[in-house]
C-alpha cells in the first residue's frame, strides 16, 4: 500500500457512516479491504470486522472500534486534514491498524489480529466483550484510540451513571414539607461534597473523582410528585464500582438509586516490552515519546483487567476533537502513526 | 546483581542497574522516585522517563 491507498483505505471508511448498531456496512468494507490486503478476514457472531495476518504461537491483537457517535461528516480533505465521522474516534486508529500489519506482511513467529469492534460508543461495548469472551489472551494487546502520534495511553479512568429516583406525596407549595426536586437537589450535594472530600490533597484529575448532573426532572399526577435525576461519576483506579455505589446507595435514604455503565478504571503497566517498543518506534520516526491518562473511558476498561497483559491504547488524531463537528485527521499524522505502529509490530 | 552504577538526573542519588536491564527499562530512583528510561546499557545510561500528561476525553 502506498500513502494514497491508506488514506483511501480511511476514507472509504469514513463514508461508511456507522452510529452504534449500524456498523455492517462498516464491517463489511473493512473485512473487504482487509481481504484484499492478505488477512483471513471475516465478521464474527457479534457483528465484529476480524482479521488474521500470518500464524505463530505469539498473538498482537489490535482492537480497535468501527462505530461512531452519531451525525454523519461527508468525508473531505482540506488542507491535508481528513474530515469525517470517526476520522479520529476511532476509525483512524483502526484504519492505522490495518495499514501498519499491511505495510509489515506476517511476521515471524506472530499473527497480527485486527478487530473493528461493534458498539463501544454505545457503552454497552458489545464487541470488545465478545473478543474478551471467545479469544485467548493475546501476547501483546493495542486499543485503537486517539492518543497523538508520539504519545502512549495507559490508562482511562472508571465510569458509573447513577439513576435516582425519589417520590413522595403531593403537598401545597406554602407549607413546610420539602419538594422531592428539593430532596433530589440535596442528593446531588451531597455527591458533590463526597466527590471533594475525596479529592483533597488529589490535585491530578486521573486521581479524582468527578460527578456530574446529567438530567433531572420531576413530574407530577395530582397526588404524588416524582423526581428523577442522572448523575455520571468518573472514577478512579483507587475506587472500585462497588464501594462507590455502596456509598451512594447509603447516602440517597429514602430514594431509590440504581447504577448503569459501570467500568472500573484502569491503568496498565508501563514496564514491558511493549511499551519499550513503542517508546523506541517513536523516537525511530523523530518524535519525542509521551505517556498519557484519560478522563474518558474506553475498550481498554474491559479488555486491560480482563486479559492482563501489556496493554496500551494507541492512534492517531487529536483526542479533544472525538464526537465534534470538526472532527478531523491531519494526514501527516497518520502517516507518523502508522509509521510507529510498523515499527512497533517489527520489534515485538 | 548490580553491574553498573547511574546517576538520577532528577537528585543525583547512585542507582544500581541490575545485570539483565534493559534499554527501553522504566526503573524508579530509590531516593526521590522518579520514574527514569534506561537508554543505553553498554554504557549506562538513564534519562527521566516521559511524564504521565492528562487529557480529557477519550
Amino acid at each position: 500500500m502506498d500513502f494514497s491507498d491508506q488514506v483511501q483505505l480511511l476514507q472509504g471508511l469514513l463514508e461508511q457512516y456507522s452510529p452504534s448498531r449500524e456498523e455492517s456496512g462498516a464491517v463489511a468494507y473493512l473485512v473487504a479491504a482487509m481481504a484484499a490486503l492478505g488477512f483471513e478476514a471475516q465478521r464474527d457472531e457479534a457483528g465484529n470486522a476480524v482479521g488474521v495476518l500470518g500464524s505463530g504461537p505469539d498473538t498482537i491483537m489490535l482492537l480497535g472500534h468501527i462505530d461512531t457517535v452519531p451525525g454523519f461528516i461527508p468525508p473531505q480533505i482540506i488542507d491535508g486534514k481528513l474530515y469525517g465521522r470517526g476520522a479520529v474516534d476511532a476509525k483512524g486508529p483502526l484504519a492505522t491498524f490495518v495499514a501498519a500489519a499491511a505495510e509489515t506482511g506476517p511476521l515471524p513467529g506472530a499473527r497480527i489480529v485486527v478487530v473493528g469492534a461493534v458498539e463501544e460508543e454505545a457503552a454497552t461495548s458489545k464487541g470488545a466483550r465478545h473478543i474478551a469472551a471467545t479469544w485467548p489472551r493475546p501476547t501483546w494487546c493495542i486499543i485503537g484510540e486517539p492518543s497523538g502520534w508520539d504519545r502512549i495511553t495507559l490508562g482511562y479512568k472508571g465510569r458509573v451513571l447513577v439513576h435516582y429516583t425519589f417520590s413522595r406525596s403531593m403537598s401545597h407549595t406554602a407549607g413546610q414539607e420539602r419538594a422531592a426536586a428539593e430532596t433530589a437537589v440535596d442528593f446531588w450535594n451531597q455527591v458533590r461534597h463526597y466527590a471533594t472530600h475525596y479529592n483533597q490533597d488529589r490535585p491530578g484529575m486521573f486521581d479524582q473523582l468527578d460527578p456530574s448532573l446529567r438530567q433531572i426532572q420531576t413530574s407530577s399526577d395530582g397526588f404524588e410528585e416524582k423526581v428523577e435525576m442522572v448523575i455520571g461519576l468518573r472514577l478512579p483506579t483507587e475506587l472500585t464500582v462497588a464501594s462507590v455505589e455502596a456509598d451512594l446507595d447509603h447516602m440517597a435514604g429514602p430514594a431509590r438509586v440504581t447504577f448503569s455503565s459501570e467500568e472500573p478504571a484502569f491503568k496498565a503497566e508501563k514496564n514491558n516490552s511493549l511499551v519499550r517498543a513503542f517508546l523506541g518506534a517513536v523516537r525511530a520516526v523523530g518524535g519525542t515519546p509521551r505517556f498519557t491518562v484519560k478522563s474518558g473511558t474506553a475498550d481498554m476498561n474491559i479488555i486491560g483487567p480482563h486479559w492482563g497483559g501489556p496493554i496500551v491504547a494507541y492512534g492517531p488524531g487529536d483526542s479533544t476533537l472525538d464526537h465534534t463537528p470538526q472532527e478531523h485527521l491531519e494526514l501527516a499524522e497518520y502517516r507518523k502513526a502508522i509509521e510507529v505502529l510498523a515499527q512497533v509490530l517489527r520489534s515485538l | 546483581m548490580a553491574t553498573a552504577t547511574v546517576e538520577c538526573p532528577e537528585c543525583g542519588a547512585e542507582l544500581q542497574l541490575d545485570e539483565g536491564s534493559i534499554k527501553g527499562e522504566i526503573i524508579s530512583c530509590s531516593d526521590c522516585g522518579v520514574d527514569l528510561e534506561i537508554i543505553s546499557v553498554k554504557p549506562p545510561k538513564v534519562e527521566l522517563a516521559p511524564e504521565e500528561e492528562e487529557d480529557w476525553g477519550e
